[in-house]
């Protein structure tokens, strides 16, 4: 099942799926190479395993991730801290106008910034708007019962 | 039953635990689960054909639903995915073989159910937030922008591992703050591997049915203090996957 919970007055910041209705990567991730492994004497090994196992976890810092974060860097074209909240539409706007004056303008927001970043850390405070949410697939609950 | 069968095991549940006739195991077409009894304990299995692949979407899929939905009225031990065992004498002996700390493990899962919360930094966010707090960083970023990469290649590698070393820090640090802030409500947590190089928090938590309410919203809270930054999500109720020790109990 899908819920996207509501809590606080502008909408749910926590996205909730149940067991066995989230994503295929969901699954993967929550089921592969976990639980009770049998003796192998009694076990007959089943093929198509091992191959998903790879896929699900090469999560390793290397120069592709590098660039690729560098790359974000450039495509988003990310400006100080201090105007974000505006809708998409004016900050793409923003972006692509005022590209040398928020870098010039960026040594001063940082120590604006800095200050709520550190309060920040112990305990984020809430502001902003909503993410948007990925329709997830609903999963009937199969039970199972005593 | 002939050789080109096996019984695909599912999990360990204690023997007044009773597949509905609707469950539906793995394989094309699924599978009629049923479970095979010995003792305190039972084991869930269906019949596979052991030269079909097992390993599809759908198959993973009707495993974790299978023991998330057994998980929620009985204490299961999942066994690992992909388990096939030569037939019902094999389940019997499995059983018998391990009877005793199956039982414990079971009695421990009673009314207990896992949580997974998992989260994610919105790379824009979290790359803007580094960029005020970090000069080096911005420096390069400055460097970067606008230019080719065959040109700023270093530069780019350089302000990449900031990032990337950012969201190492970070991670850590928010992991232990959802520990911190929600583990009260849990009996145990086990932390995962983070399976994004975004990943914010990976943690599974272990909650008593009494206080599912409780724990979910200390999560919410948690998620709402960083609602810009993390993009977190609560999967579960779940079968204790990450509370199983493979390893220890079946030597």
């Amino acid at each position: 099942m899908t819920v996207a919970t509501t809590t606080g007055q502008s909408g749910g910041a926590l996205e909730r799926s149940g067991g066995g209705g989230g994503s295929l990567a969901d699954v993967v991730e929550t089921v592969l190479d976990k639980g009770v492994v049998i003796d192998a004497q009694v076990s007959v090994a089943v093929v198509g395993i091992q191959l998903l196992e790879i896929n699900a976890r090469i999560v390793i810092a290397s120069v592709e991730t590098y660039l690729r974060f560098a790359e974000a860097v450039d495509r988003l074209d990310i400006t100080p801290k201090g105007q974000k909240g505006l809708p998409d539409l004016v900050e793409d706007a923003s972006g692509a106008a005022m590209k040398g004056k928020a870098i010039g303008g960026l040594g001063k927001a940082a120590g604006a910034i800095g200050g709520a970043v550190k309060e920040a850390v112990g305990g984020l405070g809430p502001d902003g708007d909503d993410e948007d949410e990925e329709d997830r697939p609903r999963s009937r609950r199969r039970e199972r019962s005593r | 039953m002939s050789q080109e069968h096996g019984l695909f095991v599912y999990g360990i549940v204690p023997s007044d635990v009773e597949p509905t006739a609707d469950a539906e195991g793995v394989g094309d077409p699924p599978g009629r689960v049923t479970a095979i009894r010995h003792g305190e304990l039972a084991a869930l299995v269906s019949e596979v054909g052991l030269t079909e692949p097992i390993g599809r979407p759908a198959d993973l899929t009707a495993y974790e639903r299978l023991l998330d939905g057994t998980a929620e009225v009985a204490p299961v031990l999942p066994v690992r995915f992909g388990t096939a065992v030569t037939g019902e004498d094999a389940v019997v002996d499995l059983l018998a073989a391990h009877h005793d700390s199956f039982a414990a493990a079971l009695a421990e899962f009673e009314d207990r159910l896992q949580y997974t919360v998992h989260g994610r930094f919105d790379e824009q966010e979290f790359v803007s937030d580094l960029l005020t707090r970090d000069t080096r960083a911005a420096a390069l970023a400055d460097q970067v922008r606008g230019r080719p990469e065959a040109q700023s290649r270093e530069q780019r590698i350089r302000l990449g591992e900031l990032i990337s070393q950012a969201v190492e820090q970070r991670r850590e640090a928010e992991n232990r703050a959802l520990v911190d802030a929600v583990g009260r409500y849990a009996v145990a947590d086990a932390p995962r591997r983070p399976s994004h190089e975004l990943d914010a928090v990976n943690v599974a938590f272990l909650v008593a049915t009494d206080d599912e309410k409780d724990f979910v919203g200390a999560v919410e809270d948690f998620a709402e203090q960083r609602r810009d930054l993390i993009r977190m999500r609560l999967v579960g109720p779940l079968a204790p996957y990450d509370f199983v020790s493979a390893h220890q109990l079946v030597e």
